[in-house]
C-alpha cells in the first residue's frame, strides 16, 4: 500500500494534517461524505466536484442502483444524530417514514409471508438465547411464530409506532427502528447542510486522479465502474455475478392517492418473483418500487421497459483506499440491493473515514486499517445478501440455479452452522447481530435441525410461561402507542 | 424438520478436579435437571492441583451470577479480597510504575473518546495524569473499595472489579455447589483412555483400580498432562514461546503484612525482575507470591532466591516449581473431547486470564453443547472462537514484554527486539500514530485496557485524533478538572478495603 501523498496517483509528499479534501461525484454518496466530514472535522476545506457537467440530470448511481427511496438502519440513525443532523428534519424534508423491518413474501417454500424486524426478539431465559428456546418448543411439537415476540413486528402489524422516549422503562424502550427517506431529497438536504458548513462546489472533473494535485485526500463517490475484474476492471477486483445474477433494475415512485394520502406502513415489503424480486419502500404520501431481474430472462411484463432499466453489476474493488484516493459507496462495492444496505454501506464508509481521518501526511497505517474494516463489513453484507438470494425457498428456475450454486466457505459456514444447531457465527464487521440473522433464516424457511441441548433442559411449563410473559408485556406496550401516521403528522406539523 | 432428543448426551465425564474441573462441573450441573444427562467428575486426592492463578478479571462476576452464587458467601469461603486492577512495577523502565485498572477512563465528550481528550490537553501543555480519571485506579491508590452503584450519574458507576481468592478453596466451594445439584464425584486415578476402534472417539476411562467410566462427552481437565486431548487424541500444540519466552514459575505464600489488622491492597502487583516478573496477590489470610521467569536467563535457584528476597513478610510454605510452555492446543475440541484449563494450553497469569479462559471455554461449550451424533459444526465453531479469543489475550500479553525500555538485562532486550504478531503490530502502529483503538471480534480487552498498558509501557501517541480538534480546549480543561474532582471525592468517601471486607465478607 502506497503511503498517503506519495502513492500511485502522483500527489507530492507533504507534511502537516490533511486539510484539503476533494470529492468526486455530487450524488448522494458524495454529499453524505461532504456533510458528515464538514460537521465532524470543521478544519477541513472540502470541495465537491461533479463527475460530469450534466451530472444533475443523470440518475444518481453513487450508492448503486438509483433507488427512489433508501433506508437508514437503526444504528445509522445514531451516526446521523452524532453528526448533529436531526431525525425530524429528515422526516420533514425527505418524506421520511419510520421503518421497523421488512415483510418477505415468497421467500420460503412453505409458511406464508415472514417479517424480519429490526431489534431484539423475545428475551433470553437465563443463559439460553430466545431463538433456542423457540427451537426447543418446536421440537416438543409447539407451533411458534417467532415474529410474535418481536416488538417491531407487532408494531408493524398494528400500524402503531412512536420512537421510544428516553425515560421509558417499559418494554417499549427496546424498540429498534430505522427510517425510509426519499433518495433525492436526502441528497439535497445533505448538500444544503454541507454548503452551510463551508463545503464548496467545484468544477466538473471526470477523473478523480486529476484532483490529487490540489487536494490532500480525494474521495471517489462516482458510483460503480463498468467492470470489477477482467475486461477493464482493476486487478484483484471481484465479480460477484455468479451469486448475485440479477443485472437490471427498474425503479419507480408513485404518489399515494387520496387527500390526505393514507399513512405509510412502517415497514418495507419484498416479494420473490419467478425471475427476480420486487421491493416496496413506503414514503410519506408515496410508494417506491424496485424490480430487479436478469436482462437475459426478464419478467414478461417488463420487456417493453427494458431500455429504461438501470444496470446492476455486483462486485467489489481490491481495496477501497489506494494512495490518496478513497473510493466510497458503489465506487468501492456494489451488492444486489435485496437486503436494502446501499445507504448503510456508504454511511459506514464515511463514518469509518472520520474515525480514521489521517492526522498527518503519512496515512499508510490508516489506509490499511480502513481497508481491513471496509472488507470485513463488505464480507458480512455479502453473506447476508447472498444467503437471502441463494438459500431461500422461492420458486423459479433462477432460484433453483442459485440454490445449487456453491457458496464461499465463510458464507456456507454461517448457513450450515445455523441449520445444524441454530448457532449464529458472528464476525467482525457485522451489519446485523444475532436477531437479524435469526429472523432472516426464519424468513427463508431455514430452521435448526437440532435444538440446543441447554434449551432442552428448560421444562415445557417454564417455556410457556416465558412466552406468555413476553407477549403480554409487548402487547400492553404496543397498545399504548399512537398510529404511525399520527406521529409522522405531528413531526411535520 | 428438527430431530429432537434422538441422541441427548447420557453422560458427561470430567477428567480431573481442580479449578477447571469443578468450574465445569458446577456449570454443567444444570444439565442434570433434564433427567437424561449424568455429570461425573473423576479426580484423585493423590494428584495435586496447580491452582491456576488466584487473581481474576471482572467477567468472573458473570460466571458466579450464572451459578447463582452469593458474592459475600463466596468471598468468605475462599479467603477472597477485591481487585481493582494490576500495578506494573518496572515494566517500562526500572523505577517506573503504572496501574492497569478495571473499568473505563473518564467519559467520552461529544463522541470523542476520553483518552483523545487527554491527548489534546497534553498537546495544549496541560499534562493531566490519565490515572486521575479511572474510578478503580483512584480508589486503588487510596487502598479503598466500595461496590459500584447502578446510578449512571454517579462516578461510582464507573467502577469495575474482580477478586483475589484461594483457587483451591474456590474449587472446593464449587464442588459443594455441583454435588448438591447432582454431579457425581469418583475418587480414582485415570490409568487408560479407551478409544473406539473405528471412530477414534473416547469410549471410556479405565481407572487404575480397573473401574471403567464410560461416557458420551469427555472434558479434559487433567492439567499440563492433557491425558485425553493430547495423550489419547493427539490434538497438537501451537507453541508461542518465541513471543512469550518465560517457561517456569515458582510460587510461595507468605503471611499477611501487618498481621490480621494490616491493610489489604485492592490490587495485584506485578514487578519486573531481571529475567521475568514477580506477582503479589493479597488474600484475607495470606499473600500469594510467585516468580514467572525464563530458564534461558535464570536458574531455578536464582529465581527462588530473588522471590524469597522480595517478600513482604515471612514465607509460610516451601517454594513450588512449575514448568510450562506457552501456547495452546491446536484443537481444544477433538472428536468427543473438550479440553479446559491447563490441558487446553497455557498463558502466564500476567493479566490474570487463566480462570477466565476456563470460563469462556465453559460458556462456549454450553452454547454449542452437542448431542451424541457430535456434528462437526459445533466443534469447528468452538475451535474457531477459541483460537480467536486466545490469540487476542496472547497479543495483549506480548505488548507488555515488547514495549519495554529496560536496557538493564539481556532478557528484556531480547523481548524488545522480537518480532510480534501482525495483529499486534497493527494495533501498536494505530495507537502510536493517533491513539486509535479498534476492538475486534468482541475481544475481552477494551479500549481502556489497551490504553492503560500502551501508555504505561511508554507509547504516547504522536498526535490526537483530528476529531478532538473541534472541541474547545478551555472548556475541556474545566470539564476534566471537575471530572477528576468527582473521582477523587467519590474515592475518599469509600471505606478502606480491609474494613469493607471485615464488614461484608470476612472468612
Amino acid at each position: 500500500m502506497a503511503a498517503f501523498g506519495s502513492g500511485a496517483f502522483g500527489a507530492l509528499p507533504r507534511s502537516g494534517p490533511a486539510e484539503r479534501v476533494a470529492i468526486s461525484g455530487g450524488g448522494l454518496c458524495g454529499w453524505l461524505a461532504a456533510c458528515l466530514l464538514a460537521r465532524h472535522l470543521p478544519h477541513l476545506r472540502i470541495v465537491v466536484h461533479p463527475a460530469s457537467a450534466d451530472e444533475e440530470t443523470r440518475p444518481d448511481r453513487s450508492l448503486g442502483v438509483p433507488l427512489a427511496a433508501e433506508v437508514l438502519l437503526p444504528g445509522d440513525l445514531e451516526h446521523i444524530a452524532a453528526a448533529g443532523l436531526r431525525g425530524g428534519d429528515l422526516i420533514r424534508h425527505c418524506r421520511g417514514s419510520f421503518m421497523l423491518g421488512t415483510a418477505l413474501t415468497g421467500w420460503r417454500a412453505a409458511g406464508g409471508p415472514a417479517f424480519v424486524p429490526f431489534g431484539e426478539i423475545g428475551a433470553p431465559l437465563g443463559p439460553v438465547p430466545f431463538h433456542q428456546i423457540v427451537a426447543a418448543a418446536r421440537a416438543r411439537g409447539h407451533d411458534v411464530n417467532m415474529a410474535n415476540y418481536a416488538l417491531g413486528a407487532l408494531c408493524a402489524q398494528t400500524g402503531r409506532f412512536a420512537p421510544p422516549r428516553s425515560d421509558d422503562a417499559s418494554v417499549l424502550s427496546t424498540l429498534s427502528f430505522g427510517l425510509a427517506v426519499e433518495s433525492d431529497a436526502l441528497r439535497r438536504l445533505l448538500r444544503d447542510d454541507a454548503l452551510a458548513h463551508g463545503v464548496q462546489h467545484g468544477e466538473a472533473v471526470a477523473d478523480p486522479a486529476s484532483l490529487c494535485a490540489a487536494a490532500d485526500l480525494v474521495i471517489d463517490a462516482r458510483g460503480a465502474p463498468e467492470a470489477w475484474s477482467e475486461n477493464g476492471g482493476e486487478q484483484g477486483g471481484e465479480d460477484w455475478s455468479a451469486l448475485m445474477p440479477f443485472d437490471r433494475a427498474l425503479v419507480a415512485k408513485r404518489a399515494e392517492p387520496g387527500t390526505p394520502p393514507p399513512p405509510p406502513p412502517p415497514y418495507a415489503h419484498l416479494s420473490a418473483l419467478a425471475e427476480g424480486w420486487q421491493g416496496f419502500v413506503p414514503l410519506a404520501g408515496a410508494m417506491t418500487e424496485t424490480l430487479v431481474f436478469a436482462a437475459a430472462a426478464p419478467p414478461a411484463e417488463v420487456t417493453g421497459a427494458l431500455p429504461e432499466a438501470h444496470r446492476l453489476a455486483p462486485g467489489r474493488s481490491a481495496a477501497a483506499w489506494q494512495g490518496a484516493i478513497v473510493r466510497m459507496g458503489a465506487a468501492a462495492q456494489q451488492h444486489d440491493p435485496v437486503a436494502g444496505l446501499q445507504l448503510h454501506l456508504a454511511l459506514a464508509d464515511v463514518v469509518r473515514l472520520i474515525a480514521l481521518f489521517p492526522a498527518n501526511a503519512d496515512c499508510a497505517v490508516e489506509a490499511a486499517e480502513y481497508n481491513r474494516q471496509w472488507r470485513e463489513r463488505s464480507d458480512c453484507a455479502f453473506d447476508y445478501t447472498v444467503l437471502r438470494l441463494a438459500r431461500n425457498g422461492a420458486k423459479g428456475a433462477v432460484w433453483d440455479r442459485l440454490r445449487a450454486a456453491a457458496l464461499p466457505h465463510r458464507t456456507a459456514y454461517r448457513h450450515d452452522l445455523y441449520a445444524a444447531n441454530g448457532r449464529i457465527a458472528l464476525h467482525d464487521g457485522e451489519v446485523f447481530e444475532t436477531p437479524g440473522w435469526v429472523m432472516q433464516f426464519e424468513a427463508l424457511g431455514i430452521r435448526p435441525r437440532r435444538p440446543d441441548a441447554l434449551a432442552m433442559t428448560v421444562p415445557d411449563m417454564a417455556i410457556t410461561a416465558h412466552f406468555e410473559a413476553i407477549r403480554k408485556a409487548m402487547l400492553a406496550g404496543v397498545a399504548k402507542l399512537p398510529p404511525h401516521g399520527a406521529v409522522l403528522a405531528e413531526v411535520c406539523a | 424438520m428438527s430431530e429432537p432428543l434422538r441422541h441427548p448426551l447420557r453422560r458427561i465425564v470430567i477428567a480431573g478436579g481442580g479449578t477447571a474441573g469443578w468450574m465445569a462441573a458446577a456449570a454443567l450441573s444444570r444439565l442434570c435437571a433434564n433427567g437424561t444427562t449424568r455429570v461425573t467428575l473423576v479426580e484423585s486426592e493423590e494428584i495435586g492441583t496447580v491452582g491456576v492463578g488466584e487473581a481474576t478479571i471482572p467477567p468472573i462476576k458473570t460466571f458466579n451470577a450464572m451459578l447463582g452464587i452469593d458474592e459475600d458467601a463466596f468471598l468468605a469461603a475462599t479467603q477472597g479480597t477485591f481487585k481493582l486492577g494490576i500495578a506494573f512495577e518496572g515494566w517500562h523502565r526500572e523505577g517506573e510504575s503504572y496501574l492497569h485498572p478495571f473499568g473505563a477512563y473518564g467519559a467520552d465528550i461529544e463522541g470523542v473518546k476520553f483518552h483523545q481528550i487527554w491527548l489534546k490537553l497534553r498537546a495544549m501543555g496541560i499534562p493531566v495524569p490519565l490515572a486521575d480519571f479511572n474510578m478503580a485506579e483512584v480508589a486503588a491508590r487510596m487502598g479503598r473499595f466500595d461496590r459500584p452503584t447502578g446510578d449512571p450519574r454517579s462516578a461510582l458507576s464507573q467502577l469495575d472489579y474482580a477478586f483475589h481468592f484461594d483457587a483451591g478453596l474456590y474449587a472446593a466451594f464449587l464442588r459443594r455447589h455441583a454435588e448438591a445439584r447432582g454431579v457425581e464425584r469418583l475418587e480414582g486415578r485415570i490409568g487408560q483412555v479407551l478409544l473406539h476402534g473405528e471412530t477414534g472417539f473416547i469410549e471410556a476411562l479405565r481407572l487404575e483400580d480397573g473401574r471403567l467410566i464410560d461416557g458420551d462427552l469427555f472434558i479434559d481437565c487433567t492439567g499440563f498432562r492433557a491425558l485425553l486431548i493430547e495423550g489419547a487424541l493427539g490434538s497438537g500444540f501451537e507453541d508461542w514461546s518465541h513471543w512469550l519466552p518465560c517457561d517456569r514459575a515458582v510460587a510461595v505464600p507468605c503471611a499477611r503484612a501487618g498481621g490480621a489488622a494490616g491493610p489489604i491492597l485492592p490490587y495485584t502487583r506485578s514487578t519486573a525482575r531481571a529475567a521475568g516478573w514477580q506477582w503479589r496477590i493479597p488474600l484475607q489470610h495470606r499473600t500469594g507470591n510467585g516468580m514467572v521467569y525464563c530458564s534461558r536467563y535464570w536458574s531455578d535457584d536464582e529465581a527462588s532466591g530473588t522471590l524469597l528476597a522480595n517478600l513482604d513478610a515471612e514465607p509460610t510454605g516451601e517454594p513450588r516449581l512449575l514448568r510450562f510452555t506457552t501456547g495452546m492446543r491446536k484443537q481444544p475440541w477433538v472428536k468427543n473431547c473438550v479440553a479446559l484449563g491447563l490441558a487446553s494450553g497455557f498463558m502466564e497469569p500476567l493479566e490474570s486470564t487463566s480462570i477466565h479462559l476456563v470460563q469462556i471455554g465453559i460458556s462456549k461449550l454450553l452454547a454449542l453443547l452437542p448431542d451424541r451424533s457430535f456434528p462437526a459444526h459445533e466443534r469447528a465453531e468452538y475451535n474457531r472462537l477459541t483460537a480467536i479469543q486466545w490469540a487476542q489475550i496472547r497479543d495483549f500479553l506480548i505488548l507488555h514484554y515488547k514495549q519495554n525500555a529496560r536496557g538493564d538485562a539481556a532478557f528484556w532486550q531480547e523481548c524488545a527486539a522480537m518480532p510480534v504478531p501482525e495483529t499486534l503490530e497493527r494495533k501498536i502502529a494505530l495507537f502510536a500514530g493517533t491513539g486509535r483503538l479498534f476492538r475486534y471480534d468482541d475481544e475481552l480487552f477494551t479500549d481502556a485496557n489497551w490504553t492503560a498498558v500502551m501508555t504505561g509501557q511508554g507509547i504516547i501517541p504522536q498526535a490526537h485524533d483530528p476529531l478532538a480538534d473541534a472541541l474547545d480546549g478551555a472548556a475541556l480543561r474545566d470539564m476534566t478538572a471537575r471530572m477528576a474532582d468527582a473521582f477523587r471525592r467519590t474515592a475518599r468517601a469509600m471505606p478502606f478495603h480491609a474494613d469493607f471486607i471485615a464488614r461484608h465478607c470476612a472468612a
